[in-house]
């Protein structure tokens, strides 16, 4: 399993990584790690009011392993992420007004009402792919994309996240197996949050962990823990360092999954001390916030001030996505090739914002 | 009736050269295609080929012997037995500027990357509005003794995924205009090279670097007045023997070769239709549910006025392609079952 640190360690040998970011991007990664938290917290509760159509993923309690494994990509690296992993896509810088605008079928959403909840993508802008359902397809895209750069020349990489359960299929080792054939610039990250939709690890692989799979292809391959986002961003700058010199690796980042499956799932089937000992002990935000007070690093009026800002960002997006209109039906067969510039050109904006 | 020919090497390839033009300038199929990945790949250094045994082997039925000393191991690449992740690394490279083209070994093997291919890259574009400009090539298609496996006609597939457009050449010339359109297209293209025409068919083949086959076009491949034969791929050449005969019996036959699935040149079949009033569809994949469905529909749709007779489709049952020549051949439409459908329809 992930090393258990207690909190004393954990404080204690943080201190290392702390050194290696400067006290502004230790405070980004707290505004992200806040942000994240609070969007997922504040769609839930839409969710359940019925005031949020479709479906949520929560990531909750996974924040660690998504907030630093993206704060270590470029902005012109790409990233290949599921329907769990919205939160690497804040925290590479997906806008929150046309990522809500999205959630709420609108034409501002970066799919233009085409897709709904997390199967988004900004890749013309932030470099990071539309989420497919299919698990986990976007593995052999990333290693082409990866091609492109190494073919190029270019010291970019690809990151491609997906979970424990993914693992199973058998594209994911497809993927892993060529890129390390062909020496591809890519960082796979598992986020192991130990459940796959109702199946635990145990029913999911027999191995003791998925980071050793990684010998099994010719790559390194850490198991860090998801609670520790400095942990998880050290092990991921390493990787990406590394792809960089043109060779990937595999990161298992292991957290547990706070929420149900998605909106409508009790997770009743996960034990209630587990749940508990993660949501009390071993909860990301709130370490690195007790981490970075420790250090003077932030105090209870900068903590607030990030509080306030996320709160005003979700407003802000919220009032955004309501005010965003619908697109109008008759562009339902418009975008399928690129021949009538539906994507070219700017979308009609009279589809009204009551559906 | 049980035909003789045997086929060299497994399942429909060998090990033979793919062999040149003859002096007179005419091309197989084979020839052809080659052809069009050369000039197109001179043309343009983003286009570039991936697929298993392409290489210094060539590929399986010698569509690449030779790339690989000219372009390199970059730009011939050779992968793993790893069908998805082609179509991933054709997807991914596309995304970040190049222009793949993957060799599928046999379009049979486009099922194992059927996911990467209807999932995603018939899907991308329209929810993301990033092109995709791909071409996934495989020889497809029976005749060949080659069985269940390496035998598959998967164009109703594809054509019904939606944002991948499909195309299906007859001819050597149509096969190197219409790969070098595809490779220039900014979208999906699947391009069945059907087997059992590589080597049979030549003719003179257009040298010019920018002759190019529009996408989604039909061509009546002869003219006639009493019946429409609608058809593509290596069915047009067996329809053709057919319109052939049947003029020696006083039948005249309108061939029209649709080359390319989707999208469907419906008009060309409509403005045949409207002059002959009887239409046959002749197909080699399957009958239930296919490409003569959808064709015989849109002829109901839009041209009943001008309809003699009821739409007849000719196509193969839906079972698995069989192995024995007395099978394979009960199985796949003929010159002579073509003839009796025509009959048929012209007795109305
Ligand atoms: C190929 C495939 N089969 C089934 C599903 C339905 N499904 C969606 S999420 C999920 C569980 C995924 O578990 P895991 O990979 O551990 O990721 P997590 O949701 O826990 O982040 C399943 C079975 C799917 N998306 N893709």
């Amino acid at each position: 399993m992930a090393t258990e640190v207690s909190k004393e360690r954990y404080l204690a040998e943080a201190v290392e990584e702390l050194a290696s970011l400067t006290p502004d991007h230790l405070r980004e990664v707290l505004y992200k790690l806040k942000l994240c938290r609070y969007f997922d917290e504040r769609m839930e509760a839409l969710y359940r009011q019925g005031r949020l159509p479709g479906a949520i993923y929560s990531g909750r309690g996974q924040e660690g392993t998504h907030v630093g494994v993206a704060y270590a990509l470029r902005s012109d690296d790409s990233l290949f992420p599921t329907h769990r992993d919205l939160s690497a896509q804040l925290t590479k810088g997906l806008d929150l007004n046309r990522v809500m605008a999205q959630f709420w079928g609108r034409i501002d959403g970066y799919t233009r009402g085409r897709d709904g909840n997390s199967h988004i993508g900004d890749w013309k802008g932030n470099r990071t792919f539309a989420v497919i359902s299919h698990l986990p397809i976007a593995y052999p895209v990333a290693c082409g994309a990866a091609l492109a750069y190494k073919r190029r020349g270019e010291p970019r990489v690809a990151m491609a996240i997906c979970g424990d359960g993914a693992t199973s299929n058998g594209r994911w080792h497809e993927a892993l197996n060529v890129s390390a054939i062909h020496r591809l610039p890519v960082v796979w990250v598992v986020n192991n949050n130990q459940y796959a939709y109702s199946t635990p690890n145990e029913l999911e692989f027999a191995v003791p962990s998925i980071a050793l799979r990684a010998a099994a292809y010719g790559m390194p391959g850490v198991r860090v823990d998801g609670a520790n986002v400095l942990e998880v961003y050290a092990a991921a700058r390493d990787a990406v360092e590394r792809a960089r010199g043109g060779d990937p690796s595999l990161i298992e980042s292991v957290s547990l999954r706070w929420r149900g499956h998605a909106g409508h799932d009790p997770a009743k089937y996960v034990p209630r001390e587990l749940l508990e000992d993660h949501v009390q002990n071993k909860d990301p935000v709130k370490r690195f916030e007790e981490l970075l007070k420790a250090h003077d690093v932030i105090d209870d009026d900068g903590i607030k001030a990030i509080q306030e800002r996320v709160g005003r960002e979700f407003d802000q997006g919220y009032e955004y996505a309501q005010s965003s209109p619908f697109p109008v039906g008759s562009d339902v067969t418009k975008g399928l090739f690129v021949e009538d510039g539906y994507w070219t050109g700017e979308p009609s904006r009279e589809g009204g914002t009551q559906s | 009736m049980v035909t003789q020919t045997v086929e060299s090497g497994a399942a429909g390839h060998g090990a033979e050269p793919r062999g040149k033009r003859t002096e007179a300038g005419e091309a197989t199929y084979l020839i052809a295609i080659a052809e069009a990945l050369w000039e197109e790949m001179e043309r343009d250094e983003r286009v570039f080929l991936l697929g298993e045994d392409i290489g210094a082997y060539g590929g399986a039925f010698k569509v690449t012997e030779g790339f690989i000393d000219r372009f390199g191991p970059e730009r011939v690449m050779d992968t793993p037995i790893a069908e998805e992740t082609i179509v991933g690394l054709a997807i991914g490279s596309a995304m970040e500027g190049f222009r793949p083209v993957a060799e599928f070994q046999y379009a049979d093997f486009m099922s194992s990357g059927f996911d990467e291919i209807t999932t995603v890259l018939a899907r991308y574009h329209y929810r993301s509005g990033v092109p995709l400009p791909v071409v996934l090539r495989g020889p497809s298609g029976g005749g060949v003794r080659a069985s269940s496996f390496h035998s598959i006609n998967p164009e109703p597939w594809f054509a019904h995924a939606g944002g991948i457009k499909v195309i299906c050449p007859a001819f050597p010339s149509d096969a190197k205009g219409l790969l070098k359109s595809a490779i220039r297209d900014d979208n999906p293209c699947m391009f069945l090279e059907h087997k059992w025409i590589y080597r049979r068919i030549k003719e003179v083949v257009p040298e010019d670097p920018d002759f190019l086959v529009p996408i989604g076009r039909a061509e009546v491949r002869r003219i006639g007045t009493d019946v429409t034969i609608v058809t593509y791929g290596a069915m047009v050449h067996r329809a053709l023997d057919a319109a052939a005969d049947l003029a020696q019996k006083g039948v005249s036959v309108e061939v029209v070769d649709l080359r390319t699935i989707h999208p469907m040149d419906t008009e060309a079949v409509l403005e045949s239709v409207a002059k002959t009033s009887r239409a046959l569809v002749v197909y080699e994949s399957y009958r239930f549910l296919g490409v003569g469905a959808e064709v015989a529909a849109v002829i109901a749709e839009e041209a009943f006025e001008h309809l003699d007779a009821p739409v007849m489709r000719l196509a193969p049952p839906n079972v698995p392609v069989p192995f024995s020549p007395a099978l394979e051949d009960a199985f796949l439409p003929d010159v002579a079952d073509i003839e009796e459908a025509v009959q048929k329809l012209s007795a109305w």
